[in-house]
C-alpha cells in the first residue's frame, strides 16, 4: 500500500519447522510458528526447548506403557466455532481421589491468527476450552475455607471439585514450560454446559472457560474415522436436556389441572341428574321357586345420549343380595346387561369392630340413547336370607368423576417421570464432585 | 422439546375427557346386547343374556 | 493529508511517511533508524534484523476499531523472561495514533492518555487500585522487559533502550490500562481487549499451510 516504495519483500513467510532431536535424531516438527515454549520428541521422550535453535533438552521422562495415543492425531485440523485449529500438543494428566487414580487427556490447539485453544477429554466427555481474557470473581465464604461460587461474564458457577492434577505424559508442542510430573492445583466451578477452571502452577493462576462437547461433535469437527468413545456417567458440566423442561412441564401441568377443574364444574352444572325411576320391591325366598324375574314399568329418557345411573339399596345385615339387571330399550331392542351385588357384613373381634361392604350399590351405564326403557330384574340372595326389601333408583345424565381422575393421572405421570429423570441425572452429576448428594441407602462406600 | 410433546399430549387428554363426558362414557363394564324381542315384557323369564347376535335363544335349556 | 517524502540519508532510497506526525522511521532497504528533524532526516542508528515472530499483523495491515478504520504503520518488539510481544503502531483514519498490541494472539488496542500524577515505578505493586476516567483498574502484572527491535513509523524516538518496566492493569470488563516506564516520565495508555474477529483485519501475513 505504500506509494513509491520499492517492492521489497516483508518478513519471511512463516513455515512449519522441521528439525531433529538432539538426543536421538528423530524428526521434530514445530507447527506453531515460534509460539511454542516446549516440544516433545515422541521417540525418546525428551522435552526440548522450542525457542532454542539447537532444541536444548529440558527433561527426559519415562513412560509406563507405550500405548498412550491421542484420539485426535497431532497435525489434525478441524473447524471449531468458525476457526480452523490444528492439534499441536497432547498430554495425559491424572488425579488421585480416595486412592483411585483418574486420568484424562488434554489437547493443545493452534491457529496463527487466534492463538492457542484447548480440548479436554475424560471418559468420552469432551470440552472446548479457552483461557479467560476477563478475570472471573470468586465469592469468598464468610467463614473462610474454599469458595463455593465464582462469577464470570454475568453467570454464576458452583464449586464442583478441587484436586491436584499431575502431568503424566506429553506429546507435541506446548505454549508453557511443561514437565512430566508437574502438579497443578485445579478448581472447577460448573454452570452446565460450561465449566470455569482455575489452575495454579507454581505462583501463577490461570483461569479457563470450557464448553461441553459430545464425542460425535468432535469426530465431525476433526473428521475422524470410526466412532468416538462412549461417554460414561454424567460429567461435571454435561448439559441435561431433560432438566430445562421440568419447570415448564410443571407449569403446563398446573394449567391443565385448572382446565380440568373448569371442565369438571362445567359438565357437573350441565348434567341433568334427572330421576326417572324409583321403586321398592321385596325379595322373598319363597318366591324364587317360581319365576323370580320381572320387568318394571316403562320410563322415558329424554335429551341426548348420556349416562344412566342405577342405584340399589337393601338393608342387608350380614347377608348379600344379587340383582341381575337388564336395561332394555322398548323400541330398538337394545339392552345393557349387568349384575350388581349388595353385601354388608359386620362383627367384632380382637381388633375391635369391623365392617365389610355397604348397603347400597351404584353403577353407571354409558352412552344410552334417548328412548323408552324398562328394567328386567332377576334377584338372588344368600340362602339364609328369607326376605328383604330393596329399592331401585334410576337417574339420567350423571357426571362421571372417575374420568377426571384418570385424566389427572394421565397428566401427572409424564411430569413425574421427567422430573425423576432430571433428578437422577443431577444426582449422578454431583456424585462425582466434592459435594456428593446424601446417600439414600445405608450401604454406601463413600465416606464424604 | 419435551414440553411441546407434553402440551400436545395434555390437550389430547383434556379433549378426550371432555368428549367422554359429553358422550356419556362411564367406568363400569356393561355388556351390550341387541335385538331383545318385545316378548320379554310379557314373559321376563324368557330373557337370556345371550340375546346379542341372534333374535332368539338357540341354545339348550 | 499530504505525505511528506524524503530520501534516506544513508542509502538514498525514497522514504514516505504515511503519518504526518511520525518522528522516527526505519529505512526498509538499509535498516537505518531515521529521525525527522525540522529540515530533513537524520540517521541515528541501525536496527538489526527482527527475530522471526508469529504475529499475523504486519506493516500495512488494515483494520477497524469500533467504527474507525486504521492502518498499521510501525512496530516495537519487546522481550521479557517468558517470551515477547508486539506493539503495533496504528494510524486511525482521523489522523490520531494508537497502539495495537499482540501478545500470543491476544489483542488489545490502546491510546495514549494525558492523565497527570502517575506513580513512579517503585511505588506500584500488584493489587493496587487506580481510577482513571471513572473506571477502576487493578494492577495485575509488572513486567520488566527490554526492547528487541523496531520497524516502520513511530510517534517518538525509540531505539537502543535497555530494560523498561511495564505495568498491566485489569478491570472487571475488557478495559485495561498500561503504565509505560520507558521514559523518565511515566506514560499511561488506556485501552480495551479486543477479539481478532472484531478487528476485521485485512492484508495480514500469510502462514505456510494456512
Amino acid at each position: 500500500m505504500s506509494t513509491g516504495a520499492p517492492p521489497l519483500s516483508g518478513p519471511p513467510k512463516p513455515q512449519a519447522k522441521a528439525l531433529n532431536c538432539p538426543k536421538c535424531g528423530a524428526a521434530i516438527v514445530l507447527r506453531s510458528f515460534g509460539q511454542a515454549e516446549t516440544v516433545v520428541c515422541a521417540s525418546c521422550h525428551c522435552i526440548l526447548d522450542a525457542k532454542d535453535p539447537n532444541l536444548a533438552i529440558l527433561q527426559q521422562f519415562e513412560i509406563e506403557t507405550s500405548d498412550i495415543r491421542p484420539l485426535i492425531p497431532l497435525g489434525t485440523r478441524g473447524k471449531l466455532r468458525g476457526t480452523d485449529y490444528e492439534v499441536i500438543g497432547f498430554e495425559r494428566r491424572s488425579t488421585q481421589v480416595d486412592g483411585i487414580t483418574y486420568c484424562w487427556h488434554e489437547y493443545v490447539l493452534y491457529n496463527p491468527y487466534k492463538g492457542v485453544g484447548y480440548l479436554s477429554e475424560y471418559n468420552g466427555h469432551w470440552n472446548d476450552i479457552s483461557i479467560c481474557k476477563v478475570l472471573p470473581t470468586v465469592d469468598h465464604n464468610m467463614f473462610g475455607g474454599s469458595s463455593l461460587t465464582a462469577n464470570y461474564l454475568g453467570e454464576s458457577y458452583k464449586h464442583f471439585q478441587t484436586a491436584d492434577a499431575n502431568t503424566d505424559f506429553v506429546l507435541g508442542e506446548f505454549p508453557w514450560q511443561v514437565r512430566v510430573g508437574e502438579k497443578a492445583a485445579v478448581t472447577d466451578y460448573v454452570h452446565p454446559p460450561r465449566v470455569l477452571s482455575s489452575e495454579q502452577l507454581d505462583q501463577e493462576v490461570t483461569w479457563s472457560i470450557g464448553e461441553y462437547m459430545y464425542g460425535r461433535e468432535i469426530w465431525e469437527t476433526f473428521k475422524l474415522p470410526g466412532r468416538p468413545p462412549e461417554a460414561m456417567g454424567v460429567y461435571e458440566n454435561q448439559p441435561s436436556a431433560v432438566r430445562t423442561n421440568v419447570t415448564g412441564m410443571w407449569v403446563a401441568f398446573a394449567g391443565f389441572v385448572v382446565f380440568l377443574l373448569a371442565l369438571m364444574s362445567g359438565f357437573a352444572m350441565r348434567a341433568k341428574k334427572e330421576p326417572v325411576f324409583h321403586e321398592t320391591y321385596r325379595y322373598n325366598r319363597a318366591d324364587s321357586k317360581a319365576e323370580a324375574s320381572f320387568v318394571t314399568d316403562v320410563f322415558e329418557l329424554t335429551g341426548r345420549t348420556s349416562t344412566v345411573e342405577v342405584k340399589t339399596y337393601a338393608p342387608v345385615s350380614n347377608h348379600w343380595i344379587y340383582l341381575n339387571y337388564a336395561l332394555i330399550n322398548q323400541d330398538t331392542g337394545q339392552a345393557w346387561d349387568f349384575g350388581r351385588e349388595v353385601r354388608y357384613y359386620y362383627g367384632y373381634d380382637s381388633d375391635g369392630s369391623w365392617t365389610e361392604g355397604k348397603q347400597n350399590d351404584d353403577v353407571v351405564i354409558p352412552s344410552v340413547p334417548p328412548g323408552h326403557y324398562y328394567l328386567r330384574i332377576e334377584p338372588e340372595a344368600d340362602p339364609s336370607l328369607s326376605g328383604i326389601p330393596y329399592t331401585v333408583d334410576v337417574t339420567h345424565d350423571v357426571p362421571v368423576y372417575g374420568i377426571y381422575g384418570i385424566a389427572f393421572l394421565a397428566l401427572l405421570v409424564p411430569v413425574i417421570i421427567i422430573s425423576f429423570r432430571a433428578y437422577t441425572f443431577e444426582r449422578s452429576r454431583w456424585s462425582e464432585s466434592d459435594h456428593p448428594p446424601m446417600q439414600l441407602s445405608s450401604s454406601s462406600g463413600d465416606d464424604e | 422439546m419435551f414440553r411441546k410433546f407434553y402440551l400436545l399430549y395434555g390437550f389430547l387428554v383434556l379433549g378426550t375427557a371432555a368428549f367422554g363426558q359429553y358422550r356419556g362414557w362411564s367406568l363400569d363394564t356393561i355388556n351390550q346386547l341387541k335385538n331383545i324381542p318385545k316378548s320379554v315384557r310379557d314373559n321376563p323369564g324368557s330373557y337370556r343374556s345371550v340375546y346379542g347376535g341372534y333374535h332368539h335363544y338357540t341354545g339348550g335349556k | 493529508m499530504t505525505q511528506p517524502v524524503s530520501n534516506c540519508p544513508n542509502c538514498g532510497a525514497k522514504i514516505v511517511f504515511r503519518w504526518s506526525s511520525s518522528v522516527q522511521t526505519v529505512c526498509e532497504f538499509c535498516k537505518s533508524i531515521l529521525v525527522r528533524t525540522d529540515v530533513d532526516l537524520k540517521k541515528v542508528g541501525q536496527v538489526a534484523d527482527l527475530p522471526s515472530d508469529s504475529s499475523p499483523i504486519q506493516i500495512n495491515t488494515e483494520g477497524k476499531f469500533g467504527n474507525k478504520a486504521f492502518v498499521v504503520v510501525g512496530r516495537i518488539l519487546y522481550e521479557y523472561d517468558q517470551g515477547g510481544w508486539n506493539e503495533w503502531h496504528v494510524m486511525m483514519n482521523d489522523g490520531t495514533s494508537a497502539w495495537l498490541s499482540d501478545a500470543q494472539n491476544e489483542y488489545a488496542l490502546s491510546l495514549s492518555s494525558k492523565a497527570q500524577n502517575l506513580p513512579a515505578a517503585a511505588q506500584v505493586h500488584i493489587g493496587q487500585q487506580f481510577i482513571w476516567n471513572n473506571q477502576p483498574y487493578t494492577v495485575s502484572v509488572i513486567t520488566p522487559a527490554h526492547y528487541r527491535g523496531v520497524e516502520g513509523e513511530l510517534p517518538f524516538q525509540y531505539w537502543d533502550k535497555t530494560d523498561v518496566t511495564f505495568v498491566d492493569l485489569r478491570s472487571e470488563s475488557r478495559k485495561f490500562a498500561t503504565l509505560d516506564y520507558s521514559d523518565p516520565e511515566p506514560a499511561l495508555y488506556l485501552g480495551e481487549l479486543v477479539e481478532f474477529d472484531d478487528l476485521k483485519l485485512k492484508n495480514l501475513r500469510s502462514f505456510a499451510g494456512w
